[in-house]
């Protein structure tokens, strides 16, 4: 026995997606074993439609796994609660709220707190994600980069003890993308919450995370776990992007993913490999 | 005022340029039955000036009562329309929510729905009498299992990610329920609860005409006996008036409410 559990501890999970009459039984994921610390920041990397959005719900409680176990602090995760905070990639914040609505709906149903309190974490939020010229306009009046800052903020008002981002910056153009990327991991660092970030663009995996954790295709393996944050120490900025270790990670990362999709046989030879 | 955007294809234009197309379409709709009854292309014991329907309506309510008539049928449409929603609107929403009440309810109610309301009023009478319950029973029999497969599906037309949104900010089916599905489809409700409304009206005068001692459709009935065209046109004239009054309110309720559409 350890003193202490791990804060995540994801051990020898599978799943496989049953089949019916119209297709055959899936096999997402195999036997997939991770430890998170608490406060670090986890990006799962794969080829489109790996498993990789799969496990991060089964961390979540939003699906079972067949096989294995996740325990979050200790306790093991049977389904969803307020302790695993979600953002999605489709917008969900709702278009009968305003945005300060939206985000105290994220307080709705802790019976932890007083009303008082939930308008102050509201506020709070509100300010974080930098939106509080924009507090009584309704969600569809905003972009949707506002949007998905709604989201986070209202997900962040529930008070979960992880973040779970399954793409969420996947619909936003490549300016709104940066800055929400710079803008995601400033509030990171000033909550301190574990967040695992599911994602197929490798530059934005390397810019954010502590570590990366590489999935092969279907179905899901860890093929590799890299430490970001061994290497780019500090915090960073869009300025990380244009150095050196930024780019021999995100090459190295690029070429494992490669071979990993070249498993399926799609692309030619990895980049710099001399073919 | 923009005339131009009318004419674009799916161009738009202003609330109050429509308004004016709207008036003139009925402008240029009286204006024509006026010519063909002018003409004298049909006779005018069938087809009468619309002046004349005008007087007849006023006559009725002035020397027949007609203003009773109107509001028995009223109550009895809004009764059974109530009736309907409130029955309705649960049952949809828990045939939406598990998969046991959908299955087990939507073969039933689908069966029913295909069941021609007319052939039913006979069964109908003989179970309720020819008082106010039967009348009841025919508008709840041609609305109800319409629209509570209409509520069924719009509650299953709510993106997956809003109820597991409901789910990992804590709620409980029935607080997803209240406060996310029931919010998110209310706007596609209101449309279909305006569309069954009006099937209402289709229902009551066909019942009233079958078996009643008051009513719009049992004054249209009368009258036809003595072939008082005008009268009949102006028990007609009445259905719609109130059909689009309601209608017209109800969307202005409907903008206030949605604001944010």
């Amino acid at each position: 026995m350890t003193a202490n559990p791990p804060f995540v501890r994801i051990s020898g999970l599978s799943k496989v997606f049953d089949g019916n009459e119209a297709h055959d039984a899936i096999h997402v994921i195999d036997n997939v074993s991770l430890d998170i610390d608490a406060g670090e920041f986890i990006v799962f990397l794969g080829p489109s439609g790996c498993g990789k959005t799969t496990l991060m719900r089964v961390v979540g409680g939003l699906e079972l796994a067949t096989s294995g176990t996740v325990d979050l602090v200790g306790a093991r995760v049977t389904g969803p609660d307020r302790h695993k905070g979600m953002v999605f990639q489709a917008y969900t914040s709702f278009p009968w709220l305003t945005v300060y609505q939206n985000i105290l709906f994220g307080t709705k149903y802790r019976n932890d707190i007083s009303t008082v309190e939930k308008a102050e974490i509201a506020h709070h939020y509100l300010e974080l994600v930098g939106l509080s010229e924009y507090a009584n306009f309704y969600v569809n009046r905003i972009s949707g980069g506002m949007r998905q800052r709604v989201a986070i903020a209202r997900t962040l008002a529930a008070g979960p003890d992880i973040l779970l981002m399954d793409e969420p910056f996947g619909a936003l153009d490549a300016q709104t993308r940066e800055f929400l990327q710079v803008k995601l991991l400033e509030i990171s660092r000033l909550e301190k919450k574990a967040v695992i970030f599911v994602t197929h663009d490798v530059e934005e995996a390397v810019f954010l995370a502590d570590r990366i954790v590489m999935f092969s295709a279907r179905p899901a393996k860890i093929v590799e776990i890299l430490s970001i944050k061994d290497t780019i120490s500090g915090q960073r900025s869009l300025e990380t992007k244009e150095t050196e270790e930024f780019f021999r990670l995100r090459n190295h990362v690029r070429n494992v993913m490669l071979s990993e999709t070249n498993v399926m046989g799609l692309i030619g030879a990895p980049i710099g490999s001399g073919a | 005022m923009n005339f131009r955007g009318l004419f674009v294809y799916r161009g738009s234009s202003t609330a109050s340029t429509e308004m004016l197309v709207g008036a003139g379409a009925f402008g240029v709709f009286f204006l024509a039955w006026y010519a063909i009854v002018a003409v004298g292309v049909v006779p005018e014991r069938f087809l009468p000036y619309p002046d004349a329907v005008v007087k007849a309506l006023w006559g009725m309510f002035a020397n027949n009562n007609f203003i009773e008539d109107v509001g028995i049928s009223v109550a009895r449409v809004w009764g059974a329309f109530a009736l309907s929603v409130i029955m309705a609107i649960p049952i949809g929403i828990w045939m939406g929510s598990y998969r046991i009440v959908g299955a087990a309810i939507e073969p039933v109610v689908d069966f029913i729905r295909y069941l021609p309301v007319p052939a039913l009023i006979p069964l109908l009478i003989i179970w309720f009498g020819i008082g106010e319950a039967s009348k009841i029973a025919v508008l709840w029999m041609g609305t109800f299992f319409q629209l509570v497969l209409l509520i069924a599906d719009d509650s299953k037309r709510i993106p997956r990610e809003y109820i597991e949104i409901g789910h990992t900010l804590g709620a409980r089916p029935s607080q997803i329920t209240r406060d996310i599905v029931f919010r998110s489809m209310l706007p596609n409700m209101v449309d279909n609860l305006r569309i069954t409304l009006g099937w209402c009206w289709t229902w009551i005068i066909v019942a009233e005409i079958v078996a009643s001692r008051s009513g719009i459709g049992h004054v249209i009935w009368s009258m036809r006996r003595f072939l008082k065209t005008p009268e009949i046109m102006a028990g007609i004239l009445t259905v719609g008036v109130i059909g689009l009054a309601t209608d017209q309110v109800i969307r202005l309720i409907a903008r206030r409410m949605f604001r944010y559409l």
